[in-house]
């Protein structure tokens, strides 16, 4: 096994390429296209099969009147059911409530995981036990990550209000208070997460160019100072890398709520995957639930779309 | 990888006295205990009786018992799930491997029209949530009698494990030399030949490491699974979603606990066992492609 390719690196190298490279095959001639496509053939089908026709069948649900006795959707109904959508106050809470988690929890774990990442970079013998035992919380399936926590935040027997009355705080009502209820969820997410970004942001670390660092050091830099204009900056493609990733992974929320808060009280946790999952499988409403899946998807789309866009730009721009 | 004494600069953010950096290797345990702090207390939960878990305060060391994962595991008939669930998890990811392997392999390595397009909107289709195909795959599979069978399942998870497989292993073929190819066509290979012959052993590692993370995103899949199952085919996160929804009652902390210390213990192994190519592939896979 190779030692480990300096991943920022290989990251610059690749950059002018941008898309997908299409110039090895050159000097191969003849039908090489096709099999090019012959290759592409078993993706192509399964994501035509499982995924675009699905987006089609959602977005002609949202058109339509559904019919629960033939179970299918019937009549066009035009903008209806995006319409009521649209009025409905608890889709546009869950909007919101989407979007609170999101601006807290996606920074605060950012921001931890590189701090941690820091910390772990401290040249010592355990330094690999330290880094191989942080994949432990997040392989911990998110339903069950949900429900330790539950335990853990119990305002009766829980270990952490009894941890907090030692020191005279509480009885903290986790999970029965709305807005300690999304705290509880953000943490929850960001004790998932935060090792995630510790272990990209650990490699990005031990990647950076070390010859930087000497000429920083014989021009009399003090650590502060290299930190803010050397590391940090030589990190930012890093940082953006995970971010996208962890942007991926955290507007498709929904087991961690589902399993810690079922989205309450009320509607406080109640991300919209949570809502619509609600609205659709338990209220039967599938022509609103396609309208708002369809809002959610096409939203997601846009804001993946800025991000990758800023992402590659940082990615390159180092 | 984590013990090379890599071109990294050494000890920065450390303090340059030994005091200073023994302070912060004491601060780098003490954060990684906290995070591992809640999986140990799952562990110990699911050994303890009702009546040493419910208590103030919380007992460190009680009677060991085996009763949550004995008498509760048949009741709630635990391990024909766990059966579903690996199942489930291995079809889907090995399918989606083959698919997304050669796929990926095309984008990075061959010359084709329109190469740009279609790797863009496969990429992109990992930003699809989940939540906007379910509504039609419940329809449909309850249309084609396909509720509650595995291959429903599968081909559920292949839609975000495909667009995942592509992503890392076209970055990772793109790492390999061309000449590696270039001489088996050489040598009169087809290209297919030059893919499963040469390309495939060349990158197992890579290969590896990207169907583990397939397997661990499988295993713990919880939306698609509650929709697209019922009975036969429900998988362990629907089943724990299920206990977990009846904690208020109390009682079943101790199955929970026994349930999800199952389902972790055998990812954790796994993934302390190939570590070394889990966190490169984690590093990789977000910062090239």
């Amino acid at each position: 096994m190779s030692v480990s390719t300096p991943a920022r690196r290989t990251g610059a190298a690749k950059a002018p390429v941008r898309g997908s490279g299409n110039t090895p095959g050159r000097r191969f001639r003849l039908g090489e296209p096709g099999t090019a496509w012959l290759f592409m053939t078993p993706a192509l089908v399964l994501l035509a099969g499982m995924l675009l026709y699905p987006i089609f069948y959602t977005l002609w649900v949202s058109f339509s009147d559904f019919d629960l006795a033939l179970f299918q959707p019937t009549g066009w109904v035009g903008w209806k059911n995006y319409e009521a959508v649209l009025k409905d106050p608890g889709f546009l809470e869950s909007l919101k409530v989407t979007g609170i988690y999101l601006v807290i929890a996606l920074p605060l774990q950012m921001i931890l995981g590189f701090a941690i990442a820091f910390l772990l970079n401290v040249e010592w013998r355990g330094r690999g036990v330290l880094r191989a035992l942080f994949l432990i919380p997040m392989v911990v399936a998110p339903v069950v990550a949900g429900g330790i926590w539950r335990m853990l935040l119990d305002p009766l027997w829980g270990v952490v209000n009894y941890t907090l009355g030692l020191v005279g705080v509480g009885p903290v009502e986790w999970i029965g208070d709305p807005t300690l209820a999304m705290a509880s969820v953000i943490l929850i997410d960001t004790w998932r997460w935060t090792p995630f970004v510790v272990l990209i942001a650990a490699a990005g670390i031990m990647a950076l160019p070390g010859d930087v660092y000497e000429a920083a050091k014989s021009d009399g830099a003090t650590r502060r100072q290299t930190m803010w204009h050397v590391t940090l900056p030589l990190l930012v493609p890093v940082m953006a890398a995970a971010f996208v990733v962890r942007w991926l992974g955290a507007v498709k929320m929904f087991d961690i709520a589902l399993a810690a808060t079922k989205g309450g009280p009320g509607n406080s946790t109640n991300v919209v995957n949570l809502y619509i999952y609600e609205k659709g499988f338990r209220g039967l409403e599938f022509g609103s639930a396609s309208s708002m899946a369809t809002l959610v998807l096409i939203i997601t789309m846009i804001l993946t779309y800025f991000l990758f866009r800023i992402s590659r730009r940082l990615e390159n721009r180092w | 990888m984590v013990s090379t004494t890599a071109p990294a600069p050494k000890g920065r953010g450390t303090g340059r006295s030994s005091l200073g950096r023994i302070a912060t290797i004491a601060a780098a345990i003490l954060v990684t205990l906290a995070f591992l702090y809640p999986v140990i207390y799952m562990v110990s939960i699911s050994f303890k009786l009702p009546k040493d878990i419910f208590t103030v305060p919380p007992k460190w060391i009680s009677t060991v018992t085996f009763d949550n994962y004995v008498s509760y595991f048949n009741q709630a008939r635990i391990l024909p799930r766990m059966i579903n669930t690996i199942i489930v998890a291995a079809g889907a990811s090995i399918i989606s491997m083959v698919a997304g392997s050669m796929a990926g392999y095309a984008l990075s390595r061959m010359r084709m029209r329109g190469a740009g397009v279609v790797g863009g909107l496969i990429l992109a289709s990992r930003a699809v949530p989940p939540i906007a195909l379910v509504v039609p795959m419940f329809l449909v599979a309850r249309k084609l009698g396909l509720t509650d069978q595995y291959i429903t399942v599968i081909l559920a998870y292949v839609t975000f494990l495909v667009p995942y497989v592509v992503w890392l292993m076209r970055a990772f073929f793109k790492s390999l030399p061309k000449e590696l190819e270039e001489a088996a066509m050489i040598d009169g290979c087809s290209r297919f030949g030059a893919f499963f012959r040469i390309i495939v052993p060349c990158s197992l590692t890579g290969m590896v490491s990207t169907l583990i993370f397939c397997i661990i995103l499988a295993w713990e899949e919880l939306l698609f699974a509650l929709i697209l199952t019922n009975d036969k085919a429900v998988t362990i996160p629907v089943a724990i979603a299920g206990i977990a929804a009846d904690t208020e009652h109390g009682g079943l902390w101790g199955p929970l606990a026994a349930v999800g210390t199952l389902t972790v213990l055998p990812v954790v192994i796994f993934a302390l066992a190939v570590q070394k190519y889990l966190i490169k592939g984690l590093a990789d896979g977000a910062t090239k492609g």
